[in-house]
């Protein structure tokens, strides 16, 4: 500081006008911004917003506009409008085995299912002409009803259905190379004819939603339930083993034959297996593992892997969060979402109990994943769009995820293989088998806990060499999976190749 | 009267001609939106009823008359830009239910349309007989702790009296009229701003004083940031009127910086925001509610967000070039597809029916009034004039930024209507008297201002709040 008094320094303020011209800078960048922010919605965001749901747009046009139709991939009318008189129309739907997943649409009871997530390209908000959008208030029909075609088959749906009759479960089967859904079955079911009919519509929507939660047939099962998959998560584990380098197939856990007598103590909880009878003193490797569903093998793997990898390589399977796809779907969980509490939750996750809750379209990805050696396609359901005026849009088969090596996969597919066909595999999940015709599976049976019987559980997919279905069947309930979910599995992908040679 | 007849005779009338030509493309763009509103509506070519439309024209008309005749030398965009909005306006209100508003007059009952269109005559009269009867400032930078003072009582009432109006308490009744005072506070402000600031420009500008070992800055300056923060912090808690106080703290802080030109006091403004802001959001529930709403609207789309997610919708159904005028979807079912369409969320129906391009045009029309605002305030002849002329445009254009970033979420939803468009007669009236105060302050005819430290003592003392803070003013520096 210097001698000076420090005293206020009142002179000529510094003239205004320059300042001024900054502020009139800083307006523009603000209104820049304002209108950025404005193109975001009406030019980015516009086809999500008016494709939503809840846009009121749906409601209005729904008054208005006829909806085009919902066909499988053979053209099979899945769901149609049809005139009732007094000029307005009503929704009839030839085929209600393809519900919950076809849903339905009620001016009453609202919408569900590919009724409600397609609403907007069935109504025809958006058009598929090039710039149709854009020159919309030119046109004289505000709306551009497309059809929208299915890769589901319905004699394949037909035939799951008839599979899980008199049962409650789910099924998925989906081509591998595509990510395309062929069926996607989930019992029990309701029949939207009597929604959407104004003489039985309300006493049969509130009887469906009288039901208790667990028997409810609203629930689409194969998308929506989170289950216990017992052993058949142990495919998923192996993809974890493989792809995270925590195992090979070689890899071998020497303590094993004796673990399979005494236990697996792990922080003072034993894992047991029940197959040590047919084993014995042999250490078992991956293919031996998967084909005997070895919980002790599974334990140590997952213990090796460790509850971070375990869950990165979760995700890359589509674990964690709902899975992208044409109706809304549940998360599965290989943790309950909360992170692994310790190493006893870890190792029983490994093979498929403590907290894993998935999907049935989880699971039908896990086997889709190694059917098509390590890449996961985005699993779709809608094929196509199609507009009266002849303009086709085709959903072009992408792959989501590149998850494992082809090698890799490899070795778990013929592991999966020897778990059909092989001496031992064959007790298992032997009823799975295509006759003539190369088939790989994984049965599972998720132990609930109590005196409920479990779950019976099988993944698979067709031929092995060059898949072209891959299956997840759950039979809630059903006991053992080599009783139930195995030959159904067997004979849904016998179908599948029979119908599509 | 006289004063008018007087200023006629020093120079007589003016033609006004660049204002004409805009005015007359403003008459063709809305007359051309009218057709295609009718038309859209009728199903064929329409004209539909031109009688609210001839009526508009003619105050516009009007307007552009009165100005030329008294020979005003005054910018010649700001009428037609308002003039423009005005009818965009008019347009959705003809095009809204009209039943949203309704009010009796005697045997006639009017509705949305007509009322905004009664609206807009006040607003454009307010207008020019500010722009036109205002000779001198004077009398504005005289009193200008009267009118802080008046400011002050009038936020007062609202607060111990005010109506709840959606959760806010903004409207203040007397007898059968009703109003939104803080429509008339933001001009007081700017008044008392203006004549605050450029007296102690010199004073708050310079450094620092030094009180022992601590650099405070000096307190007059102080004190008046203080208490502005104070009174927006009231505003939000008192009244939950986040668009108010916001408006005025930015036009505060703006100004101030305008005024001293150290970035010391825009940090100040925006450390003093943050830490209200953080305040305000702890410990208010509707403030936590405004930002969670904004955070992820979607949420609650049938709840708290609905209002914000009907807006998006209606922004996206309107796409690049939108739906057309009457083509847009205000309503389904008999009820509204948005909320307070006609006030807080008129910009998003305008911007489905005329679409982004549209929307962005609205945009550059404030832009337009921005610059040629701040052109009459760096063009005036002293400080005053060019902080109220400053002031004076920054609380229309600020207050369309908040309405509008609000509406494309882009900050949090803050109730606060968009100047000459939403409906309503303090905001028109309000915004009317605004522009005429620009009109004013840029004619060229105005007295001279009066030389610095003109403002005597006689002066001072009329302005009885005065007298009191000048002592205060001369104890504290």
């Amino acid at each position: 500081m210097s001698g000076l008094p420090d005293l206020p320094a009142v002179g000529a303020p510094p003239r205004i006008a320059p300042a001024l011209l900054r502020v009139a800078l800083s307006l523009i960048v603000v209104y820049g911004a304002i209108g950025a922010s404005l193109s975001w919605w009406q030019v980015v965001e516009a086809e999500r917003l008016t494709s939503d749901p809840g846009n009121p747009l749906l409601v209005a046009a729904e008054s208005e506009g006829r909806r085009g139709r919902i066909v499988d991939a053979r053209g099979v009318v899945l769901a149609e409008s049809v005139p009732v008189g007094d000029g307005s129309w009503t929704r009839r739907y030839p085929h209600p085995e393809a519900e919950p997943l076809l849903g339905y649409v009620s001016p009453d009871f609202g919408s569900a299912g590919l009724e409600r997530s397609f609403s907007a390209e069935l109504l025809g908000l958006r058009s598929l002409a090039p710039g149709g959008d854009l020159l919309r208030k030119l046109r004289r029909d505000a709306y551009d009803p497309q059809d929208v075609q299915l890769s589901l088959d319905v004699r394949l749906q037909r035939a799951a259905v008839a599979l899980l009759r008199g049962k409650r479960g789910a099924i998925v089967a989906i081509e591998p190379a595509s990510g395309r859904i062929l069926a996607l079955a989930s019992t029990p079911t309701f029949d939207p004819n009597r929604i959407v009919d104004p003489a039985t519509g309300a006493a049969y929507f509130a009887d469906l939603l009288d039901r208790p939660a667990e028997a409810s047939a609203l629930l689409d099962r194969a998308t929506m339930g989170r289950y216990t998959p017992g052993s058949v998560l142990k495919v998923a584990t192996a993809v974890a083993g493989l792809g995270s380098g925590a195992i090979t197939p070689q890899t071998i856990y020497p303590d094993q034959p004796a673990e399979e007598r005494t236990g697996f103590l792990v922080q003072g909880f034993r894992v047991r297996d029940g197959h040590h009878l047919q084993t014995g003193r042999r250490a078992l490797d991956l293919t031996g593992a998967i084909e005997v569903s070895c919980n002790i093998w599974f334990a140590h793997a997952g213990l090796d892997i460790g509850g971070r990898r375990f869950l990165a390589w979760g995700e890359r399977m589509g674990f964690g969060e709902a899975l992208p796809f044409d109706v809304p779907t549940a998360a599965s969980t290989l943790d309950g979402g909360d992170g692994f509490l310790d190493d006893v939750e870890l190792a029983n996750a490994a093979y498929g109990q403590s907290e894993t809750f998935v999907t049935p379209l989880q699971m039908a990805l896990v086997a889709a994943i190694v059917a098509d050696r390590g890449t996961l396609m985005r699993p779709h359901v809608v094929d196509e769009l199609r507009s009266a005026d002849g303009r086709v849009q085709t959903i072009v088969p992408e792959v989501w995820r590149q998850v494992l090596d082809a090698g890799q996969a490899e070795t778990i597919a013929l592991a999966m293989q020897q778990a059909v066909e092989g001496r031992l595999g064959r007790r298992f999940a032997g009823a799975a088998k295509v006759p003539g015709v190369p088939t790989a599976g994984k049965s599972g049976t998720a132990e609930l806990g109590g005196e409920r019987e479990p779950h019976a559980w099988f993944i698979g997919f067709a031929p092995v060499e060059a898949p072209r279905i891959a299956v997840a069947v759950i039979v809630e309930n059903g006991g053992a999976g080599s009783a139930s979910a195995v030959p159904m599995g067997g004979e849904l992908m016998a179908t599948w190749l029979k119908l599509a040679p | 009267m006289t004063g008018l007849a007087e200023t006629a005779d020093r120079r007589g009338p003016r033609f006004r001609r660049r204002e004409a030509l805009l005015l007359g493309g403003v008459a063709g763009a809305i007359t051309c939106g009218w057709v295609s509103l009718a038309s859209t509506v009728a199903g064929q070519p329409s004209m539909g009823d031109p009688l609210l439309l001839l009526a508009f024209l003619g105050m516009l008309g009007a307007a552009h008359a009165v100005l030329s005749l008294a020979g005003s030398r005054s910018d010649e965009v700001l009428l037609p830009v308002a003039g423009l909005l005005m009818g965009l306006s008019l347009l959705m209100m003809v095009r809204l239910p009209q039943g949203l508003v309704v009010q009796d007059f005697g045997p006639l009952e009017l509705g949305l349309a007509p009322l905004q269109l009664i609206w807009i005559g006040v607003s454009l009269t307010a207008a020019t007989v500010v722009a036109v009867a205002l000779r001198s400032d004077l009398w504005l930078r005289s009193y200008k702790y009267t009118w802080a003072a008046a400011g002050i009582a009038l936020l007062l009432l609202v607060f111990a009296f005010g109506e709840e109006t959606n959760g806010a308490r903004l409207t203040l009744r007397v007898g059968p009229v009703a109003g939104q005072p803080s429509e008339l506070l933001k001009i007081l402000l700017v008044v008392f701003l203006a004549g605050y600031l450029a007296d102690n420009r010199a004073l708050l500008a310079g450094r620092a004083t030094r009180l022992g070992p601590l650099r405070l800055p000096p307190l007059p300056y102080l004190l008046p940031m203080l208490a502005m923060w104070g009174i927006a912090l009231a505003i939000v808690v008192v009244q939950r009127d986040l668009g108010a106080a916001l408006l005025f703290y930015a036009v505060f802080v703006v100004l101030l910086w305008v005024a001293t030109q150290r970035l010391g006091d825009l940090a100040m403004g925006v450390l003093l925001f943050v830490v209200g802001a953080v305040v305000l959001y702890a410990f208010f529930p509707h403030v936590r509610g405004r930002v969670e709403i904004w955070l992820d609207p979607f949420a609650t789309a049938q709840g708290a967000g609905f209002q914000i997610v009907r807006g998006l919708y209606a922004l996206g159904r309107g796409g690049v070039l939108g739906t057309g005028l009457g083509a847009g979807l205000p309503g389904v079912d008999g009820h509204l597809s948005i909320p307070a369409v006609h006030t807080d969320f008129v910009f998003d129906a305008l911007a489905e029916e005329l679409g982004l391009a549209g929307a962005l045009v609205i945009l550059a029309l404030y832009v337009v009034l921005a610059q040629r605002g701040l052109r009459i305030a760096s063009a005036a002849r002293d400080d005053f004039r060019a902080l109220l002329a400053a002031g004076a445009t920054l609380v229309v254009v600020v207050q369309a930024a908040i309405i509008v970033a609000g509406d494309a979420r882009l900050i949090p939803l803050t109730g606060i209507t968009l100047p000459f468009v939403s409906y309503g007669g303090s905001s028109l009236l309000a915004n009317g008297i605004v522009l005429g105060l620009l009109l004013s302050l840029g004619d060229t005819r105005l007295a001279a201002p009066p030389p610095p430290q003109a403002i005597g003592r006689r002066e001072r003392l009329r302005d009885a709040a005065g007298a009191v803070a000048g002592r205060a003013e001369r104890v504290i520096s």
